[in-house]
């Protein structure tokens, strides 16, 4: 093991006693020791400047005061400002709260204050559909942007867009927010970006060379995992579509509460964990089944959870390292899963 | 809804007597149901079925007091495998049925009062998830993770489900 990687390790033990001590010590067993030495073998191939950035997702913050899943997300920041190096920045890929109330979304963003490196942040469902965005954008922004990092174009999607199922329902905010609530309600049918945001997109990548390393966040997936539970984006084609002259693009999702690994056309797409609860893999044969984490103890609360590090290297590709609370990953997880 | 009549459900049992002085035996036996009573009979299921999918999906408070349900992690009741019970389950050290792990997740996960296991509630959770789970091989035991069942749309049973989920 080489110096590097044994100082890395240290550190995250040497920060085991201050704060989440089941946490870090989680952590370190999960965590990618080869990530620093990847980041600098790769450093001279490309026009990007190796980085590294944080990914924290579906908190899913409940009204209830001291609820678990508010330390869940204390645990997570603690993770994400202890890594070392420090990510240059958070991406934040939606479902900060459970009912879309503005005291869960208001709750979310002081805990989210705490990170000590800029945040960007998407919406999920369960953060949209009381007020429609309101009380969300107020907070947190537009929910569609991009901007460019050490050489890299990222992109974050609003992917939960559906079309109007209340309205002619009669239903108040309170009923249209519970039938979004439901992974499995067969209501409120197919989530996407819709065309305002394909147009934004359209214009967004139009003058960008193809050897433009593309990173692009959404909360469902661009590819159709399992519709039933919406890991998919009804206009992902398009999306894909329009990203088709890249090299290369690396597709970030939260939504899906585990581990996941899928690659098609010049897309790799990941996956994050939740800091809430894991979601059970769906009754889908994986083409990377490696990407499946074990299966959660319901007994430990920190199980199937955690944060994610996504290195990007000067290829345009990357690495991202699952980060767990608890043990969840498998040998194939364990090393990082490129994209 | 139509409910079947109590005098309806009651049909006369396999009946055997014995005529004692002469030594031979004659067997009573209720006709066969016809496809009207079995149609009501599968009725009555389903309307347990959709009370336990409402009640995996936090129609009765007392279930949890942190918000969570069991569709939380459970949605169309995948992960539970109610064809693997009775089976150990580390959690209760013991070879349990699968009621006994539904009031596990209640009690700890979900912080809430575990439902009575005899009761009708505790009926309705395990009839939501066998019916998803009808048509597999009964299998107790450790199993590894198996796969849900796939459900293609609707709620996976042929009933309009009614206030949870707001379908109406």
């Amino acid at each position: 093991m080489s110096e590097s990687k044994d100082l890395t390790r240290r550190h995250f033990l040497g920060l085991a006693g201050q704060a989440g001590v089941a946490s870090f010590a989680a952590r370190a067993i999960g965590f990618n020791l080869g990530l620093v030495e990847l980041i600098h073998a790769e450093a001279t191939k490309g026009a990007v400047t190796p980085f590294s950035f944080a990914i924290i997702t579906d908190s899913h913050l409940f009204s209830i005061p001291d609820h678990k899943f508010d330390r869940a997300l204390e645990d997570a920041v603690a993770q994400v400002n202890a890594l070392s190096p420090a990510p240059d920045f958070v991406v934040y890929t939606g479902d900060i709260a459970q009912n879309g109330r503005e005291d869960q979304l208001v709750k979310g963003k002081g805990i989210l204050a705490k990170l000590k490196v800029p945040l960007k942040v998407i919406p999920g469902e369960h953060d949209w559909y009381l007020d429609m965005g309101k009380t969300w954008n107020g907070l947190f922004g537009k929910e569609t942007w991009s901007f460019d990092h050490k050489g890299v174009h990222l992109i974050g999607l609003n992917s939960i867009l559906v079309k109007d199922f209340w309205t002619g329902a009669g239903m108040t905010p309170l009923q249209r927010m519970s039938t979004m609530e439901m992974l499995e309600s067969p209501i409120a049918g197919p989530w996407g970006v819709r065309e305002a945001q394909l147009e934004f997109l359209r214009k967004d990548v139009a003058k960008l060379s193809p050897s433009t390393a593309v990173v692009i966040f959404t909360h469902s997936p661009l590819w159709d995992y399992y519709p039933r539970w919406n890991f998919q984006t009804e206009d992902a084609p398009q999306i894909r579509e329009i990203l088709g002259k890249f090299d290369h693009v690396v597709s970030l999702h939260g939504h899906v509460h585990q581990t996941i690994y899928n690659k098609f056309a010049n897309f790799s797409s990941a996956g994050a964990l939740s800091t809430s609860w894991p979601w059970p893999y769906p009754p889908v044969v994986l083409d990377y089944p490696g990407s499946q984490m074990n299966q959660s103890d319901p007994a430990n609360t920190k199980d199937g959870m955690g944060t994610q590090l996504v290195s990007l290297n000067g290829s345009s590709g990357g690495v991202v390292t699952y980060e767990p609370f608890a043990n969840t990953l498998t040998p194939w997880l364990k090393d990082g899963v490129k994209v | 809804m139509k409910t079947i009549s109590r005098s309806k459900k009651i049909y006369l049992g396999v009946g055997a007597a014995m005529l004692g002085s002469l030594g031979t035996v004659a067997i009573f036996a209720r006709a066969p149901f016809t496809d009207a009573q079995i149609a009501e009979q599968q009725q009555e299921l389903l309307v347990v079925v959709n009370k336990g999918r409402d009640l995996w999906h936090g129609s009765l408070p007392s279930m949890s007091t942190n918000g969570l349900a069991c569709g939380n992690c459970h949605p169309d009741a995948a992960a539970s495998n109610p064809q693997t019970f009775p089976k150990w389950v580390p959690q209760l050290n013991a070879v349990a049925p699968m009621r006994e792990m539904i009031n596990w997740c209640i009690v700890h996960p979900q912080n809430g009062a575990a439902l009575d296991v005899a009761g009708p509630d505790m009926v309705a959770m395990e009839a939501y998830a066998a019916y998803l789970y009808r048509g597999e091989k009964i299998a107790p035991g450790y199993t590894i993770p198996t796969p849900p069942i796939p459900v293609k749309s609707g709620v996976g049973y042929p009933f309009k489900p009614s206030g949870i989920g707001v379908d109406k």
